[in-house]
């Protein structure tokens, strides 16, 4: 189960992702669906809850950066 | 023989079982909620980096050396810590918080094996720390927020602590599932009076809504008897009628026998009324011609012979009228030429009597003439005798009147007398007892009774000088006073 398996998969925001926030994407990994902390691949976006999202970057133990997975 | 193959068989028995029991003790099987952290051995491990020096089995079974390496449990279940914590809001208000964290060690190796290295030993103690992480978290976390944030919105609750406490947590290998605060003690009672309008709203609008809905079920109830009412009058005005028609119908079918009874009677009735009028008429008729007929005859009869009988008399009296009247016209015929024979005579009669009246009255009238103008003379010489004589008697009188009393008495005398003898003209029979003397003496004191009177009236006059006016009312005398009562007009003459 390597850390780059991560990347690229499809999540849903749970909490509101943005600039000086700390939001929440769950995401379905390893059989089952665990929630991660997320913050914005780029800028200052803002994400709402709800809104699916691709992770583009994973920072271990629990940390991915995500960007919107459709334009609005 | 036998011997030995049992000895075989129980030492392959036995050498299976140590086998299995040896498998038993190399053979590690993980199950869902632990991870495996075996460590000892340089070789095999797998899924991790390298200087890590022990390796983490999730899900599956491993042989392990005894003897050789370890194996720990770690235990990948939820675990939940209670916190008790004052904290200050954003607005400076003292709460104190209950609420609980659940966590979890994360399922990735790395927060596995962070997890490993911090609480492997301590897997009791877990909560303990974690509770004084989030106690100095949690005050943060309520600072940053106002009463009504904590209280409304979550999502700004959980945002917050996954801001504070998700990279903290990260750390430990461990993650929050959630954070539930279970209740906020608020010793200042703020959260009280800021639900006070709303829970007073709350229960105006529930008392109204209350009000409405009795209001509304009254209605209803109160129509609905209404309409019981008025289906219990319909159903009873029904029940009625139909009465009424049963009473009726049985009324006529009770009716019916009699009704025809009478009927039948009736028609008897008017059969047998029938004959008896019948009978009237033939018993009238049977009388017409048994009573009626016969006494018709009979006055019919009786009559006829009635108006012969009047017209017979008619006749005989107008027989006895012209008859009657024939004699007196012959009659008067007669007494006419009488009387005017007689009347002839009469008057021839009277004629020479009138002639001789004449002559008779003629000389009559002359000497009554003669006699009245003889009288006349008389009377005129007789009234100038008396009117002499009044006006002497006047002078006498003037100068003597006891004397003219005197005379008047004396003129008059015969008249006192009379009336002294009329109380004798009643005595029917006297007797006198003392014989003729007794008869002188009556007469002489009935005559000194004028005497008296003449004493009397002497005795008035001599009064009547001295106060003139005498009234001439009554007096004691009886008849001698008239005359004297009238000779006071003649005085005054």
């Amino acid at each position: 189960m390597g850390d780059a398996s991560m990347v690229g998969l499809m999540g849903r925001v749970t909490g509101t992702v943005g600039p000086g926030l700390v939001g929440e994407v769950i995401v379905r990994v390893r059989g089952g669906a665990e929630h991660f902390l997320a913050y914005p691949a780029q800028g200052a976006e803002r994400i709402e809850s709800g809104t699916v999202v691709m992770v583009v970057e994973y920072l271990p133990p629990r940390t991915v950066y995500v960007s919107p997975a459709y334009d609005s | 023989m036998p011997m030995f193959v049992g000895v075989v068989a129980g030492a392959a028995v036995a050498a299976v079982a140590f086998l299995i029991g040896l498998f038993k003790m190399m053979w590690r099987v993980a199950e869902p909620n632990e991870a495996l952290i075996i460590s000892g051995s340089k070789h095999r491990t797998e899924g991790l980096e390298e200087g890590m020096g022990f390796r983490i089995v999730t899900g599956r079974g491993t042989m392990v050396l005894p003897g050789v390496q370890a194996v720990r449990k770690l235990s990948l279940d939820l675990n939940e810590t209670e916190l008790h914590v004052d904290c200050v809001t954003h607005q400076g208000i003292p709460l104190k918080v209950r609420g609980v964290v659940i966590f979890k060690v994360g399922d990735d190796f790395v927060s596995i094996a962070n997890a490993g290295r911090r609480f492997l030993d301590q897997q009791r103690l877990m909560s303990e720390r974690v509770h004084n992480v989030f106690a100095g978290h949690l005050r943060s976390i309520v600072g940053g927020l106002t009463v009504e944030d904590m209280i409304r919105d979550r999502e700004k609750l959980t945002g917050q602590t996954r801001a504070a406490c998700g990279t903290e947590m990260e750390k430990l290998g461990l993650i929050v599932d959630s954070l539930q605060i279970h209740e906020i003690e608020d010793p200042t009672g703020y959260i009280q009076n800021l639900a006070m309008p709303h829970a007073a709203a709350v229960q105006r609008d529930a008392r109204i809504a209350q009000a409405e809905a009795n209001r509304l079920a009254t209605e209803a109830e109160q129509q609905s008897f209404a309409r019981m009412a008025e289906a219990t009058r319909d159903s009873e005005i029904l029940q009625a009628g139909y009465q009424a028609e049963r009473d009726h119908a049985a009324a006529k079918a009770r009716q019916a026998g009699p009704l025809a009874d009478a009927g039948a009677r009736q028609e008897v009735v008017v059969q047998e009324t029938r004959v008896a009028e019948l009978e009237a008429q033939r018993r009238e008729q049977q009388l017409q011609v048994d009573v009626r007929k016969p006494a018709d005859a009979q006055a019919y009869e009786k009559r006829t012979l009635a108006e012969a009988d009047r017209d017979a008399r008619i006749s005989a009296a107008e027989a006895r009228a012209r008859e009657t009247e024939l004699a007196a016209a012959a009659e008067a015929t007669r007494v006419k030429q009488a009387a005017s024979a007689e009347a002839e005579a009469t008057r021839t009669r009277g004629e020479a009597g009138a002639s001789a009246t004449r002559a008779t009255g003629e000389a009559e009238a002359a000497a009554a003439q003669a006699k009245g103008l003889a009288n006349a003379e008389a009377t005129r010489a007789r009234g100038l005798a008396e009117a002499e004589a009044i006006k002497a008697r006047a002078a006498a009188l003037a100068e003597n009147q006891e004397a003219v009393v005197a005379q008047q008495l004396a003129e008059n005398w015969p008249e006192i007398v009379r009336a002294g003898a009329s109380a004798f003209g009643s005595v029917d029979n006297m007797v006198v007892l003392n014989g003729a003397d007794g008869v002188s003496e009556l007469l002489a004191k009935a005559l000194t009774m004028g005497g008296t009177g003449l004493g009397l009236a002497r005795k008035l006059l001599a009064s009547m000088d001295q106060n003139e006016p005498v009234p001439n009312g009554t007096s004691p005398l009886n008849g001698v006073v008239p005359p004297a009562v009238e000779k006071i007009p003649v005085r005054e003459d």
